[in-house]
């Protein structure tokens, strides 16, 4: 029982590990949000399944689901609290994107926690 | 074993033909090939402006957008105006391209299209409307659905751009098949035409190499068959001789002078029935089967005779006939003697006038009759002037034959020298007919000229 629970944690590590592996950003790194879209406000859910079915459903369901969003507006700070990379699949990407989750630090929504598309975030590099 | 003309003809004229045939095909080929490439380029030409048009499809759609931010951010009628304007233009080029899009069967991105304009208007009527109606009532729920319908206008033009992008992707690939095919095609044709035309050129090759053989076997028999005339003391001989078979300086007419001793020659003209190399060989037998016979016996009429017996036996074709003058001449006296199987071109040109000398005979080979022999006596300037039937038998375009009398006036209008005699008649017969030589013909004039009287 004890040596299946230790194989259970590493494979858990490494299943963890390689979600990180390939993430554009990594926990703890400060962002900032802004999309490339017509419109570069971004959305942030609350749900990272929500996030990808954002992206994946029709106009008409994606209608339906934008309560669970937030609308932020371009240029608003953040720190990486989690990435799943290649975690959202869409028909306008060439590659699937990674799911982050990111605790915002400026603005009205500060320290609130959302998901966010890969893309919309843009590593903050401080001097 | 040699092809006959018609069959020569027959290859040369197929083998033309496919030629001919190989090269309309290549041509007309390459006709459609152009046609093709012509629209497959109007075609990627028209994808092409279909990519440009939605790019300013989208240049304008955000247009709108920037114009409402303007309007929500200052209350600036300037923005409403540039807001319309932006809305103008962009429904214009929708139509546009959806024009396009139709014009080039392009149902996946048309629906795209639609799909997008569907949005646009449903981001005016419910987005842009209530806010430029409202400019305070900048609520986070309508900001989320400015960015939802940013979004899947971006998904969509992006989905639309890809469509385009295949399409002029398979235009392109056509392109490159209808080159490799055009190229495949104008090979294969080359290689037709290419075939045709070596086998023609072997074909003209082997045709040439069997008239070039055809050709020396003919000069060699040409000199054997050739008419000849003898200087003739106190005389002044001229010739000329034209073939109605234009390469071959042979045919079917013959004269001879030959000396048979110091003061007697013997001269011959004939007219073999038929043309060309296959009476030519004829002249050769009659010339020295004629000179054989008057070796022996200097008697015209004997000499005829004998000859007619050797020509039906000796060649036995019933269709082959000849007329013939034989005389026999005196130098030293101008007597001639002379004997004429059904050879009436034969003329005495005197100071007063020009004579026919008389027939004395059947033409041989036709019939066993007797020939009579005739005598006359020419003077210092008098002209033996012998032809054949192409000179009273020509024609002049009317198609009125020269006749006798004609021959004979020639003969008298004609100039005193025995060559240039015979190279006026031959020159008038040629002109008469067209400088066509529809028969053969041959000339023989002797002059008999005074010792110091230089020749002409």
């Amino acid at each position: 029982m004890r040596k299946a629970c230790a194989i259970f944690i590493v494979c858990l590590i490494s299943i963890s590990g390689n979600a990180w592996a390939d993430c554009r950003v990594h926990k703890g790194e400060h962002i900032v949000l802004y999309s490339t879209t017509d419109d570069p406000s971004v959305l942030m859910w609350d749900s990272r399944a929500r996030l990808r079915e954002y992206h994946a459903a029709s106009f008409d369901e994606a209608q339906a689901m934008l309560p669970h969003a937030l609308l932020v507006s371009p240029g608003t700070h953040g720190d990486v609290v989690t990435c799943i990379s290649s975690y959202v699949l869409s028909p306008l990407f060439a590659t699937p994107d990674d799911a982050i989750g990111v605790s915002i630090t400026s603005g009205s929504m500060k320290g609130i926690v959302r998901w966010v598309l890969g893309s919309d975030v843009r590593p903050l590099h401080k001097n | 074993m040699r092809n006959g003309p018609f069959v020569r003809i027959t290859g040369t004229m197929l083998l033309t033909g496919f030629l001919l045939l190989s090269l309309g095909f290549a041509v007309e080929g390459t006709f459609e090939t152009r046609a093709q490439f012509a629209n497959t380029f109007a075609r990627q030409a028209q994808i092409q402006q279909a990519q440009i048009d939605l790019e300013e499809l989208l240049r304008l759609q955000i247009d709108e957008e920037n114009s409402l931010r303007g309007y929500l951010l200052t209350r600036d009628p300037f923005y409403t105006a540039e807001y319309r304007s932006a809305a103008a233009g962009y429904d214009e080029k929708e139509s546009a391209i959806r024009k396009t899009l139709g014009e080039e069967e392009l149902p996946g991105a048309d629906k795209l299209l639609i799909d997008y304009a569907h949005l646009q208007l449903e981001w005016r009527n419910t987005v842009a409307a209530p806010l430029l109606a409202h400019p305070r009532l900048r609520l986070q729920e309508l900001d989320k659905r400015n960015k939802l319908f940013a979004d899947y206008e971006t998904l969509t033009a992006a989905a639309i751009r890809r469509e385009l992008e295949g399409t002029g992707d398979e235009l392109a690939l056509s392109t490159q098949e209808q080159l490799d095919r055009a190229s495949y095609l104008r090979a294969a044709w080359v290689l037709v035409f290419g075939v045709f035309a070596i086998v023609l050129n072997t074909y003209r090759s082997r045709l040439n190499r069997e008239l070039e053989e055809e050709r020396t076997v003919t000069e060699i028999l040409q000199r054997a068959f050739k008419s000849e005339s003898t200087p003739l003391p106190h005389c002044d001989v001229g010739s000329a001789y034209l073939s109605a078979s234009s390469h071959l300086a042979v045919g079917g007419d013959v004269f001879d002078v030959y000396r048979l001793s110091e003061n007697r020659a013997l001269i011959l003209i004939a007219d073999i029935s038929g043309k060309g190399v296959d009476a030519a060989v004829l002249t050769a037998f009659i010339k020295f089967m004629v000179r054989a016979i008057a070796l022996r016996n200097s008697d015209p009429t004997a000499i005829l005779t004998e000859f007619n017996v050797v020509l039906s036996k000796a060649v036995g074709d019933p269709y082959i006939f000849v007329s013939m003058f034989v005389g026999v001449l005196d130098t030293d006296t101008f007597r001639l003697t002379y004997a004429s199987g059904g050879h009436d071109a034969a003329f005495v040109r005197r100071p007063n006038g020009v004579a026919q000398l008389a027939v004395t005979g059947p033409v041989l080979g036709v019939m066993e009759e007797p020939f009579g022999t005739e005598t006359i006596y020419l003077q210092p300037g008098d002209t033996l002037v012998l032809a054949t039937d192409g000179l009273t038998e020509v024609r002049n375009p009317a198609g009125e034959q020269l006749s006798d009398q004609g021959a004979m006036e020639l003969i008298e209008r004609a100039s005193p020298g025995a060559q240039q005699l015979a190279d006026e008649i031959a020159a008038s017969v040629r002109a008469r007919g067209g400088n066509r030589v529809g028969d053969d013909l041959a000339i023989l004039a002797i002059r008999v000229v005074d010792e110091d009287v230089p020749h002409a």
